[in-house]
């Protein structure tokens, strides 16, 4: 009975639910003010210190607001779609090692759930819009289907990399591989760089976030989505946040290791913060590409490197 | 999607891209334009009407509310009209202050426009960067005006305000910061791969186009022809003062950032030139209330293009007849051809890239085509209308 309570306390609050989300609120409000200082601005500043509270608060501001369903919109999907586009990362999460080097979850093949549930993500944007049958969001939706043909296969290769070099498939096995040798951002920058670029559009960020583009489509599929519909959207993206930073944690990084006397879950605090950061940096120094150059670019330069990277390791450079 | 499938695609009134209200209808095949159509008139002020009904005085005023960014070039080009109908001219001094604040107005109008432009690919922190930069130029005018926007430097018969000695160094001081950061602009602008991309090759207007659809200002410039109302028609002290007329032949939205970015920095050197070489003297005369009769064109290079007003007086303290032609309607057949076979995500950069300002455009009265008849409501007559309707609800 005991040991039930603890490992549901584990699912539900730390480091399961309630703490991610905390997590997530975090990390926007890391994004938005490093976002804000790249950009000579203050950024969030009067709610809690330094505007920590400003995520949550325009959290719960948007839930008491009214939930407007469009008329021609599929009813159905339109109310499914915003728990899915939150219910993916937060799941995705469990697999990922958080509070020491065995994730919550870990089986032998996890790293392709995740890139699974990447693809699912998407495929929850594409409904979302598509099910609100407005212009903009028809065409944000289609935009992130497009967008998603380009760099899935390149983020699908550069992800091998990590697991050729660690010989298994297991996240928690590759973090425990990168305590014992190197970790592998030396020993593939290449895969590394890649990886991140296929995260900033996965997370539709600048120089990627066509299918949201302000001045061209208005919010682009999240455009008909209002008060509690969009809370929940706003939860799931900053989730994505935290899934993102922790896989280039993971994967790239050494995870939550122990350094001398400081905790792994320290480690993994300030590993996750410093990706957050590297992401706020790179969609602060580009303008938007266009959809037609984002996959063009994605095929002619993205594709080949990826594959140079795989080869590179089966050469034995980098394992 | 198939070819042949031509969808409407309605752009406006209101939209993320336009802060003001006009509305496009694009027919799209895919995601290529393959006709546009135009539809002005969303925000008519009664603007020329209001002219008729006030003195020449309070006219200044109203002048200087046509447009809120470049609110100097209308009170110049309306002060100018009307100090030709009376025949006198502005003092010396006068007219070196009209050509400063004409160049500090237009390399904020710019600046302005540049942060835009980039907010329209996606570029929040060039936006951000030169917003702030912008700030300089507007506590220029805070200095000498007391007001950031709406300076109301001009007067029939010259300006209303001197710009002593005192102040001198600290707005050099301004330009000399203001040039620092335009010249990394663009420096900026011409190496950043992202913004090459979207800007390279897009919105693109042929010189013989340019000329034939009329436009004006920075887009004509932009197209090599090589027009500017200070140069070819000078006003003010523009014929004193020496300064290029900048152009760039790559046609598209590039060569529009470029010829902007240099005009600003033309600009500068202009404003310094002219508070170098400032004449000593009064800086305005006193004219008589009543007009003498007659009609008159006054054009001015404001920082959109080409300006024109035409006034018409019948010997009384109020106009006859006023007109406005702001350069944005100039602008807008030569927008439609730049607009076509292109793509659909680049509408905004391309319609960013006129430096539209509708507001200051709209220009019409209440037609009622059915009973063919025309009339024009007043305020009060309006709040009244509007009044009962929200009663009856």
């Amino acid at each position: 009975m005991h040991a039930e309570i603890i490992s549901l306390l584990t699912i539900l609050v730390f480091p399961g639910i309630i703490f991610l989300f905390i997590l997530a609120f975090f990390y926007e409000w890391v994004d938005r003010k490093f976002f804000a200082k790249l950009q000579n601005r203050y950024g969030p500043l009067h709610t809690g210190a330094h505007g920590i509270l400003q995520p949550l608060a325009d959290f719960l501001k948007l839930l008491s607001k009214e939930d407007i369903t469009p008329f021609a919109s599929d009813k159905l999907v339109f109310a499914l779609a915003p728990i899915f586009y939150l219910a993916l990362p937060l799941t995705t999460l469990s697999v990922v090692p958080i509070l020491s080097q065995t994730s919550l979850i870990a089986f032998e093949g996890d790293l392709i759930f995740v890139l699974f549930t990447f693809t699912l993500i998407i495929m929850t944007v594409f409904l979302a819009g598509w099910s609100s049958t407005s212009r903009f969001s028809t065409i944000g939706s289609i935009r992130a289907t497009l967008q998603m043909l380009g760099y899935e296969i390149p983020m699908g290769l550069v992800t091998i990399g990590p697991a050729i070099a660690a010989k298994s498939l297991s996240i928690s096995k590759i973090v425990e591989w990168q305590s014992l040798h190197f970790w592998i951002v030396f020993l593939q920058p290449l895969g590394f760089a890649i990886f991140t670029i296929c995260l900033l559009a996965e997370l539709q960020l600048v120089p990627f976030d066509i299918p949201e583009a302000e001045t061209e489509i208005v919010a682009g599929w999240r455009t008909e989505f209002s008060g509690r519909k969009l809370a929940v959207l706003r939860l799931g993206k900053n989730l994505e946040l935290v899934l993102a930073s922790a896989l280039i944690t993971s994967l790239y990084l050494g995870g939550p290791q122990q350094l001398w006397l400081i905790p792994p879950i320290i480690t993994f605090l300030a590993k996750t913060t410093f990706a957050v950061m590297l992401l706020s940096l790179l969609r602060a120094v580009f303008a938007r590409f266009r959809i037609d150059q984002m996959l063009t670019g994605t095929w002619k330069y993205l594709l080949p490197l990826a594959t140079l990277q795989v080869i590179l390791i089966q050469l034995g450079f980098g394992r | 999607m198939s070819h042949g499938s031509i969808i409407k695609i309605p752009f406006g009134p209101q939209h993320p891209a336009l802060k003001e209200p006009v509305n496009f209808l694009f027919e799209v095949d895919g995601e290529t334009v393959v006709n546009v159509k135009p539809r002005i008139g969303y925000n008519h002020r009664g603007i020329e009407k209001a002219f008729e009904l006030r003195t020449y005085t309070r006219n200044i005023y109203l002048a200087e509310r046509i447009c809120g960014i470049c609110s100097d070039a209308h009170t110049t080009c309306y002060t100018q009209a009307i100090e030709e109908l009376l025949g006198v001219e502005a003092p010396p001094r006068a007219r070196y202050i009209r050509v400063l604040i004409a160049e500090l107005e237009r390399i904020q109008s710019h600046a302005l426009w540049l942060g835009l432009v980039a907010h329209e690919i996606g570029f929040d922190t060039l936006f951000m960067y030169v917003w702030r930069d912008r700030e300089t130029i507007l506590d220029i005018f805070e200095m000498i005006s007391g007001n950031r926007i709406h300076y109301a430097m001009n007067t029939i018969g010259g300006v209303r305000r001197d710009i002593h000695a005192t102040i001198m160094p600290k707005i050099k001081k301004g330009l000399d910061l203001m040039e620092k950061r335009v010249k990394y602009y663009l420096d900026v602008v011409q190496t950043e791969q992202t913004i090459l991309k979207r800007a390279t090759g897009v919105g693109i207007l042929k010189p013989k186009d340019a000329v034939d659809l009329c436009a004006v200002g920075p887009i004509l410039r932009a197209s090599s022809i090589k027009n500017d109302v200070r140069a070819d028609d000078p006003y003010a002290a523009y014929n004193e003062i020496p300064f290029n007329v900048i152009t760039s032949d790559g046609c598209d939205i590039l060569s529009r950032i470029i010829v902007r970015l240099k005009e600003m920095l033309e600009g500068i050197e202009i404003a310094r030139h002219a508070l170098d070489s400032m004449p000593e003297g009064v800086i305005r005369v006193r004219v008589p209330m009543k007009v003498p009769q007659g009609e008159v064109v006054s054009r001015v290079e404001a920082p959109r293009g080409e300006l024109i007003h035409y006034a018409k007086s019948n010997g009384t303290t109020k106009p006859e007849r006023y007109k406005v032609r702001s350069p944005t309607l100039g602008n807008i057949p030569a927008l439609c051809k730049m607009l076509l076979g292109g793509y659909v995500a680049d509408i905004p950069i391309v319609l960013a890239g006129i430096d539209p300002c509708f507001a200051c455009m709209d220009r019409m009265a209440f037609i009622d085509t059915k009973k063919n008849r025309k009339w024009i409501l007043t305020m009060p007559q309006l709040r009244r209308k509007y009044k009962r309707k929200c009663m009856q609800k």
